[in-house]
């Protein structure tokens, strides 16, 4: 009797198809919906146009990861200023730190930027663990996506190929297109960039850029007049075609530097605008547009 | 697969590699938090009612606190923070909260900040002026409200942000349940000798940009004036917050506000009194912010409504209206260093002339990067 009345309680509580994923980034969202496809709902916890440093722990992102699955993050405390809190409020010990359904994506990638020696925040505001933007690389995306396959195959075995496939056909898709920016953008290899913050050691790792300054003196420290002469030096010493910036970044400092050098001033988006339903791919294609004109010498 | 995988000479697949957030480590988080400040009073008796206000003219330490937090195991994590003075030490919290209850259910257990209100439970480092306003140290204490106990919290199944958090708490203490038994705590004989506190707090994300935060929050418990005599506090909340994340913006502003109806009862009588105080923050940069605050006390009246006077065993004096308003700005040269310079004039409703204070409070933070709730 009690077998069969909670055989029907079963059959009455609606069925659950989808996969509840959240992401504390909008990349990562845009890679878990391709690895998803329908079989996931995918909530970002932040937009392409916030600061992933500085995201307000609103409790509707408490009540979001309250009924996640899976919680998709960078690492490497990208997050930390904020996802804590939102993690104790969900009360869902899924995507409790090393819980089944968190993953921690900075371990599918080598990292760049892993401080050596006596760490402290003299230096800034630092990562411990190494620099945590690897996202701008997209040769990232392949090992995220798999990462993010194997996760959610584990946790909805039934769909395991599926996400396996998709993730397949996502590396296949990227490699492709890697292939053809790396041509496009061969003519930057070698160039000397400047940059606002330490956000772009993977792409410069990528196209073989060489960041010859940043803006800010140290990680999170605003520039100082001193500073923004050295860096204005250093631009015109080596001469630097363009300042790279995240377009999130609201310092007018940057456009006070082009000013004075005629750098121009490439503002990258912080990452994929999933509310215009933007993919990985398109994003990505956002970027190289941005650098292309700096091989041909016109204005992005 | 091998000809995808020449493609990442870069950044490659690397499934089994431990997670690189952090050094491995079983230690706790730490974090030293100290607040400094220098400060003038006009009157030789400043009315400061939080125990961490500056409350000399001079130099003052307002506090140095060591946050400790770690997971205790798959069930529990671990929170402490431990209050340091220039002449003594203090367990402000030191508490454990459940991971993995079912049904969207929390419990913690241990000595905590009640979740009364909006400010309460809520740290210096977090605050938005150097010192507490006077209604919650009138009304809860100059430590905040707290105690010893165990408290239950929900989410509701609304589509809303919704929580139920109920709580009780030894209700003794003149600076943590100043309103109940206070100093005089005539121990625990049966339930209702503990105080009980019930909070209901919704969040609206009025759009990407808008935030609205609203509390409800009852307190009830024994107060030491005679046997059975208990004390109740009525309170709702309200937090908004302007900060555009549809656009990059440093900025944002913020408006908070708490009104509390306290109620107790006394040989013969009640005695009733309104506490509130709203505060307007604008962080214009990312270093930078100005803010205004406004706080009001009534004095406490009778069921007649009369002046409670020597009734008011609390606060005698407090015969009249107090109305306080601060100003100040703020310095971030960090997120792990603030300097404020704070100005107020308090208008005490039993004193002759305003009292004026004016504070230059540093603070400084080292240890881990703890997470800013909203």
């Amino acid at each position: 009797m009690l077998s069969f009345l909670l055989s029907l309680l079963l059959l009455l509580l609606p069925a659950r198809a989808e996969l509840r994923v959240v992401a504390s980034v909008p990349t990562l969202a845009a890679i878990a919906q391709e690895v998803g496809g329908e079989q996931v709902k995918v909530t970002s916890l932040s937009m392409a146009a916030q600061d992933p440093h500085w995201v307000d722990a609103r409790p509707n992102l408490a009540l979001a990861l309250s009924k996640a699955d899976l919680l998709i993050i960078v690492g490497l405390d990208l997050e930390i200023g904020w996802l804590p809190a939102l993690q104790t409020g969900s009360r869902n010990a899924a995507v409790q730190t090393g819980g089944r359904g968190y993953l921690d994506t900075s371990r599918f990638v080598n990292l760049l930027e892993i401080p050596t020696g006596k760490l402290d925040r003299s230096e800034g505001d630092v990562h411990p663990g190494g620099n945590p933007h690897f996202l701008h690389d997209p040769r990232s995306i392949a090992p995220v996506a798999y990462g993010i396959a194997a996760r959610m195959g584990e946790l909805d075995p039934a769909n395991a190929a599926a996400y396996t496939a998709r993730a397949q056909a996502l590396a296949e898709q990227a490699a492709e297109r890697i292939a053809a920016w790396e041509a496009q953008l061969a003519c930057l290899r070698g160039a000397r960039f400047v940059g606002y913050h330490k956000s772009w050691p993977y792409l410069a790792d990528w196209l073989g850029l060489e960041i010859v300054e940043h803006v800010e003196p140290k990680p999170g420290i605003p520039p100082n007049p001193a500073h923004i002469a050295h860096v204005v030096e250093a631009m015109e010493r080596h001469g630097v075609p363009a300042i790279i910036e995240m377009a999130y970044t609201t310092d007018a400092t940057v456009d006070q530097i082009s000013a004075r050098t005629g750098a121009k001033v490439l503002r990258i988006p912080g990452g994929v605008h999933v509310e215009r339903k933007e993919t990985v791919l398109t994003h990505m294609e956002e970027i190289v547009a941005l650098l292309l004109p700096l091989c041909t010498g016109s204005t992005p | 697969m091998l000809l995808l995988l020449g493609f990442f000479a870069g950044p490659v697949l690397a499934q089994d590699a431990p997670s690189r957030s952090a050094p491995q480590s079983l230690n706790p988080d730490i974090a030293l938090i100290a607040d400094v400040a220098a400060a003038w009073f006009s009157s030789d008796e400043p009315l400061q009612t939080g125990g961490h206000d500056p409350t000399v003219t001079g130099f003052n330490l307002q506090q140095l606190e060591l946050s400790a937090k770690s997971v205790v195991d798959p069930y529990f994590d671990f929170n402490a923070n431990i209050v340091f003075s220039l002449y003594g030490v203090e367990v402000e919290e030191v508490y454990a909260t459940t991971r993995a209850l079912p049904a969207r259910t929390q419990l913690r257990v241990g000595q905590f900040l009640t979740r009364f209100g909006r400010l309460n439970n809520s740290h210096p480092h977090g605050w938005d002026f150097v010192d507490q306003p006077f209604v919650l140290g009138r009304v809860l204490g100059g430590e905040g409200n707290r105690g010893l106990g165990v408290e239950g919290s929900v989410l509701l199944p609304v589509p809303w942000f919704t929580e139920l958090v109920v709580s009780e708490t030894m209700a003794g203490g003149e600076a943590t349940a100043r309103s109940f038994y206070g100093p005089q705590d005539l121990g625990v004989d049966r339930p209702w000798d503990l105080q009980t506190t019930v909070a209901l707090k919704q969040f609206f994300p009025l759009s990407s940009d808008h935030s609205l935060f609203w509390g409800l929050s009852w307190a009830a418990g024994p107060n030491a004036s005679g046997r059975d005599n208990r004390s109740e506090l009525y309170a709702t909340d309200l937090f908004y917050k302007y900060r555009p994340i549809s656009r990059s913006s440093a900025a944002w502003l913020s408006l908070q506000g708490e009104l509390i109806h306290r109620r107790r009862q006394v040989p013969d009588d009640v005695l009733a009194d309104w506490n509130a105080y709203e505060q307007l923050t604008w962080r214009f940069s990312q270093r930078w912010a100005l803010a205004a605050r406004h706080e009001l006390g009534t004095a406490a009246r009778l069921l007649d409504g009369s002046l409670a006077e020597e009734a008011d065993t609390l606060d005698p004096e407090w015969d009249a209206t107090r109305q306080r308003v601060s100003l100040n700005t703020t310095f971030w040269p960090t997120e792990f260093s603030r300097l404020r310079l704070q100005g107020a004039s308090d208008l005490v409703g039993w004193r002759e002339q305003p009292d004026w204070s004016v504070f230059l409070a540093f603070e400084f933070a080292v240890g881990a990067h703890g997470a800013h709730a909203f």
